[in-house]
């Protein structure tokens, strides 16, 4: 009788905890199979899409980017090219694209008929390069005030469309996002920026700001919306 | 198997011989210890397999509440415990290289109170007085948890750093079981002979044995295995490292490996410790790719989940010598960084001045390039690495070659996915994710 007790016993002991371990296994086992075939709901890394990505500011950047060679595999070096058929817009509206941008925005200004880029102007643009975060195309839109004739202007905010580049290329040798930088001039003729902007993020914040001064500059930003 | 005792009932029968002596008796306090020993093996044995189920249940691969009272049967929590600490930690477990997440050592534990249980309750129920020989035996098995006790008690305090409420739980029912035995040793009868009964002995641990081998082989058995363990989940689209945007970690050589990590997740920081417990540390040529979830630099992310993960993470790439350092210094003091960058926040300063300057001087070398344009665009590189690599947006990740560690094998099943994808070379050609 005492050994069936303690063969009892000795069972007992031994499968109640058997039976429990092997039961927690398969309903494991269940869960995880079940669980294999569901999606996972975790956001992939991509790149920025904000919301001011309009039809019409991606056309522009697509158009900028495409005739700076930034969409094919090709050499790079933007075309001189007619803003107004860049861009397809009036200058005020084309101005209002940017306008959502003010946060992301800076403005480089230059002197009268200069082109080199002062300290502060440099100090501008290497802020703005490094607030990239998740965007994919940098945009330099140079400018001219209305003094002097069309062509000089034309070529004048070309080149401070270029210094912004030089300095961009000097300061972040062998960057592959230099590849991302899109540049537009505008010259004197079309879209020339208001005094409204004078309260963005400017080179020569604090100093006077005019109609013509505010339009002897560089409008640079890092654009957030996926081309 | 053995029955070992019976009635010996030394009464006289038959009218033969009624010169009746009765044999040492241990009497209602010899019953008591072995009462003792029973019921702490039972609370032992219930505690362990409340322990033994919540390391189960993550089997399945999935994040689960666990149980962590001193009260048998309270409700489970989700949120982080001293035993979800220890549950997590390498100590929890035994041959992690071979099974996925081991062989949990409170299913040893289950198998030894639930042997004890047996073997007192047998003794029990034999109604025979104890003898020194049983109860030296009794002794020996009660010491087996309470070694353990100590053992586990040091590396829970020592080694982990938490107390987990269950193993206290198990460390006092050993001490019962300890307790009842010495006091069955104390009461009981002299032995039969000087002779110690070493067959009977190592009878006895033979069942002990077995109890433990049977639980140990039915665990591997029915453990569920998933092939994504040695498949993992993708391949890296971008292996190269363009940017120079890689941090060494450690000096160990061999096959290449990439954790993407941020250095104010806990997660992030539970993984470091099991990857350097692991063994592995020094097996894999470890390179780390930095992934703040801070909004202050990720735009991947709406909520600063780990604010000033930006600010630590140029430190890092500010000094990649030192990286490993201020990781290790980030991973102790999480959350007095976070607390110094939500401060900042919270009075409007979005660029963490506080946790800055507290960086600068902790660490001189990165005075002068924490902030600066050059190192934010370092940061950036890091996170458009994620961007190339179409990477899910969370931490930590862990590439061996190329194949990508599937998250769920990051944590309990770490050591047996890493040394099956190095079995198979942690690459795989052509698979993408």
């Amino acid at each position: 009788m005492q050994d069936i007790k303690g063969l009892t016993l000795f069972v007992a002991c031994l499968v109640v905890p058997l039976g429990f371990v092997v039961m927690a296994e398969r309903s494991a086992a269940s869960r995880m199979n079940e669980a294999s075939d569901a999606a996972s709901d975790v956001p992939i890394a991509s790149a920025a899409e904000d919301a001011y990505c309009t039809i019409g500011l991606k056309q522009v950047v697509r158009r900028v980017a495409g005739a700076c060679g930034l969409l094919e595999s090709g050499a790079r070096g933007c075309k001189p090219a007619d803003a107004k058929s860049v861009a397809s817009l009036t200058g005020d509206d084309f101005n209002a694209l940017f306008k959502p941008l003010q946060n992301r925005a800076h403005i480089i200004q230059y002197d009268k008929d200069n082109v080199i880029l002062d300290d502060g102007g440099m100090k501008e643009v290497e802020e703005s390069w490094a607030e990239k975060r998740g965007a994919s195309f940098y945009f330099v839109v140079a400018r001219a005030s209305t003094d002097g004739d069309a062509a000089y202007n034309t070529d004048l905010s070309q080149q401070r469309a270029q210094a912004v580049y030089n300095h961009l290329q000097s300061k972040f040798t062998g960057d592959e996002d230099l590849k991302k930088v899109g540049l537009l001039w505008l010259g004197e003729e079309y879209a020339q920026l208001g005094q409204d902007f004078c309260t963005w993020s400017r080179s020569r914040d604090g100093v006077e700001c005019t109609d013509k001064e505010i339009n002897r500059s560089a409008f640079v930003a890092w654009i957030d919306c996926a081309i | 198997m053995t029955t070992p005792l019976a009635f010996d009932d030394n009464r006289p029968s038959g009218g033969q011989d009624y010169s009746y002596s009765p044999p040492p008796q241990t009497g209602g306090g010899g019953r008591m210890p072995l009462v003792v020993m029973v019921v702490g093996a039972l609370f032992g044995a219930l505690f362990s397999a409340i322990s033994t189920s919540d390391f189960i249940s993550h089997l399945d691969r999935q994040v689960h509440s666990i149980h962590c009272s001193f009260i048998p049967g309270a409700a489970a929590e989700i949120g982080e415990s001293g035993c979800r600490t220890v549950m997590m930690s390498p100590y929890s477990s035994m041959f992690r290289d071979s099974l996925w997440g081991g062989l949990p050592i409170a299913l040893l534990a289950v198998a030894v109170f639930a042997y004890l249980v047996m073997h007192a309750g047998r003794l029990l129920l034999a109604g025979k007085p104890l003898t020194k020989h049983d109860s030296l035996y009794l002794m020996a098995a009660a010491a087996l948890p309470a070694l353990m006790t100590i053992i586990y008690a040091y590396i829970a305090i020592a080694e982990i750093g938490a107390v987990c409420k269950l193993c206290v739980g198990v460390y006092v029912s050993s001490g019962a079981v300890l307790v009842g035995a010495v006091l069955a040793h104390l009461n009981a009868a002299p032995a039969p002979s000087s002779q110690l009964p070493m067959g009977q002995f190592a009878r006895q641990f033979g069942e002990g044995v077995l109890y433990v081998a049977v639980l140990a082989i039915f665990y591997a058995l029915f453990a569920p295995a998933s092939p994504k363990s040695t498949q993992g989940c993708g391949t890296l689209v971008k292996k190269d490292d363009g940017s120079g945007i890689f941090i060494p970690m450690g000096s160990g050589k061999g096959t290449s490996a990439v954790a993407v990590v941020d250095p104010l997740c806990p997660a992030c920081k539970g993984f470091d410790e099991r990857m350097r417990a692991s063994g592995f540390y020094r097996k894999l040529a470890l390179q780390s790719v930095l992934f703040p979830l801070d909004s202050a630099c990720n735009w991947m992310v709406k909520d600063s989940l780990h604010p000033g993960a930006c600010a630590v993470s140029e430190a890092m790439l500010c000094d990649k010598d030192g990286a490993e350092a201020i990781l290790d210094y980030a991973f102790a003091n999480q959350e007095n960084l976070r607390a110094l960058a939500k401060k900042d926040r919270d009075s409007g300063q979005q660029n963490d001045p506080k946790l800055r300057a507290h960086l600068e001087d902790k660490f001189p070398k990165v005075k002068g390039c924490l902030g600066s344009a050059k190192i934010k665009n370092q940061v950036n590189k890091s996170l458009k690495w994620a961007v190339s690599n179409a990477l899910p947006v969370l931490t930590p990740q862990l590439f061996i070659g190329d194949k990508r560690v599937c998250d769920e094998d990051t944590d309990l099943g770490l050591e047996y996915t890493i040394a099956r994808m190095l079995e198979g070379g942690g690459s795989s050609p052509g698979k993408r994710r």
